[in-house]
């Protein structure tokens, strides 16, 4: 065997052992949920009510004006349902780098990074969040809204598949911003005004189509914090057959490139990491 | 029980007035961080402000119009502060999770008075550093001038004083219940979810449908930010603040009773 087969094969070794461990984390961290059955149900009972009155904030002032900006209630409820499904995605694998503020603060950083693992991979996995109620309130909007569109002649049956490929595109780019502001802890050490700014009140934003707010702040959140690349810019083209079907390698190439520059960024942070333990 | 409880309040006023001013002093140390949050904010209301703005372009807004809807949005979201975002639980989770609340149900002084007077400091600190600054950069951003003039804000603070001890009564409630449950967040959370749809923190009351109207009306939560925010924009009666009143006695008696309650059920945790 020459030099140059043996180096891929010694990666794919490398990488089927971390999945294997991956897996393990995960099964490790579901075990250590379910501990607490009666907790896990009424937490996931008590999202999928939060997301539904959430929900309902944006369908009672669509069923008071009507359309908003010439989108029907249907596509906002889409636009609605591809941001939970993306955010839960994101949430799920990456729940504790959304969390970095407490590693900073406590200084648990310090014992990541003695483990033989990139940092980010042995962080992520240290929870696996199931968020079993956002899953059921994203499934019943995205059905009714579905249904609704479906009926109506406005999409067909295709919707479906280029949804999904929004769906995991939109989550990698909401993971980079996450991974991005918590990048800007590793200078500030508290990062949940940022997080605020970036994450809660974008994402809150993008439930709506992004013509409702003023030119600046529409462009801010699909270049800067590019959230209306999850769920506005697919819906342009799926529901309402805007823009082309380039918007699909164009949603795969953001991804793509927000994740390698939050991951450069990332590096760079670590580098720049100083304990705050005593 | 209740009677002779009432009896240690009015006897421990200044040990009250002290806890309240050691959660003030406590939150005073991080003012300049907080002060930043407040721009984090004043950005969320931004936001709403926007989709109402956004949304008058198109459609009348009622009897509000698009400026009273941006008076409206400035007023909630500052009263957030008082009304909503309070310690979660007032804290009984984490001294049920570390045993701490066996020795806080020892203490000479009544549980439910004790982590009031507390939060009761933190709220007017948040108030003073945090309210009034995002009230201000709002009206700043959306070029707008206190509302009626500013005639109309000592009622309106009055309606807010009644909002801040509703939530904290809330707050209490969803802390008891962490003995059953051990954890409450999900409760805290799910509690803010639906003040912002019950309380009118974004679309005003009248604007529901008729059937979650009267489950609003039937809560303690359009007291908390709708009739405050009503009287503020002149649009409301003072007689909202006899519902305010009467909803802080029911919830004082009801957190008085889940008191007796629950000294019945303390299990201290870890080991």
């Amino acid at each position: 065997m020459t030099q140059s087969t043996q180096m891929p094969n010694r990666t794919n070794r490398a990488i089927r052992r971390y999945i294997k461990l991956y897996l393990l984390l995960i099964r490790t961290s579901i075990r250590s949920r379910m501990q607490y059955r009666f907790n896990f149900a009424l937490g996931s009972i008590l999202a999928a009510l939060i997301q539904l009155s959430e929900f309902l904030m944006v369908a009672i002032v669509l069923a008071k004006f009507g359309a908003v900006q010439g989108w029907s209630v249907y596509e906002i409820g889409y636009l609605f349902a591809v941001m939970t499904f993306s955010k839960t995605l994101y949430r799920t694998f990456g729940d504790e780098v959304h969390h970095l503020e407490s590693y900073l603060v406590e200084g648990e950083l310090d014992q990541l990074l003695t483990k033989p693992l990139p940092v980010l991979l042995s962080l992520m996995p240290r929870s696996f969040r199931l968020m079993l109620g956002e899953v059921i309130q994203g499934t019943a909007i995205m059905i009714w809204a579905f249904g609704g569109m479906l009926g109506s002649g406005q999409i067909t049956w295709w919707a479906i598949p280029q949804t999904v490929f929004a769906i995991l595109t939109g989550a990698v780019v909401l993971f980079a911003i996450g991974l991005a502001t918590a990048t800007c802890g590793f200078w500030t050490t508290r990062i949940s005004m940022l997080q605020n700014m970036t994450e809660d009140a974008a994402q809150t934003a993008a439930r709506y189509p992004l013509t409702l707010y003023p030119n600046w702040m529409g462009g801010l959140l699909l270049t800067a914090i590019p959230v209306g690349l999850v769920n506005y810019l697919p819906a342009l083209y799926i529901l309402r057959g805007e823009l082309g079907i380039w918007v699909f390698p164009l949603l795969a190439a953001a991804a793509c490139l927000a994740l390698l520059l939050a991951l450069r960024f990332w590096t760079f942070g670590m580098s720049k990491y100083q304990s705050t333990g005593s | 029980m209740i009677s002779f409880r009432t009896l240690l309040y009015n006897g421990n006023t200044r040990l009250y007035l002290a806890l309240a001013s050691k959660a003030y002093a406590r939150n005073i140390q991080y003012r300049g961080s907080h002060l930043l949050h407040n721009f984090a904010s004043a950005v969320f209301g931004y936001l709403y402000a926007c989709i109402w703005i956004g949304l008058g372009r198109d459609h009348s807004l009622g009897e509000y119009g698009m400026i009273g809807m941006m008076q409206y949005i400035t007023f909630t979201q500052a009263s957030l502060w008082v009304s909503s975002f309070t310690t979660n639980g007032l804290g009984i989770p984490q001294s049920v999770r570390t045993g701490q609340i066996s020795l806080d149900l020892m203490r000479p002084v009544h549980l439910f008075a004790h982590l009031a007077a507390k939060e009761a400091g933190q709220i007017a600190y948040q108030f003073l550093y945090k309210s009034i600054p995002v009230y201000l950069i709002m009206l700043l951003a959306l070029g707008l001038m206190p509302a009626e003039g500013g005639r109309t804000l000592p009622l309106a603070l009055l309606a807010l004083t009644g909002s801040a001890y509703l939530s904290i009564c809330i707050g209490y409630l969803i802390g008891i219940s962490a003995l059953w449950t051990t954890e409450s967040s999900w409760l805290h959370w799910g509690n803010q979810a639906i003040m912002n749809l019950l309380a009118g923190f974004f679309i005003p009351l009248q604007w529901l449908p008729l059937w979650l109207q009267q489950i609003a009306w039937a809560s303690p939560y359009p007291f908390m930010l709708y009739a405050p925010t009503q009287l503020y924009l002149g649009k409301g009666d003072p007689a909202l603040l006899l519902g305010t009143l009467a909803w802080c006695t029911v919830l004082t008696l009801v957190c008085l009773l889940a008191t007796h309650v629950m000294r019945r059920k303390v299990e201290v945790q870890g080991g």
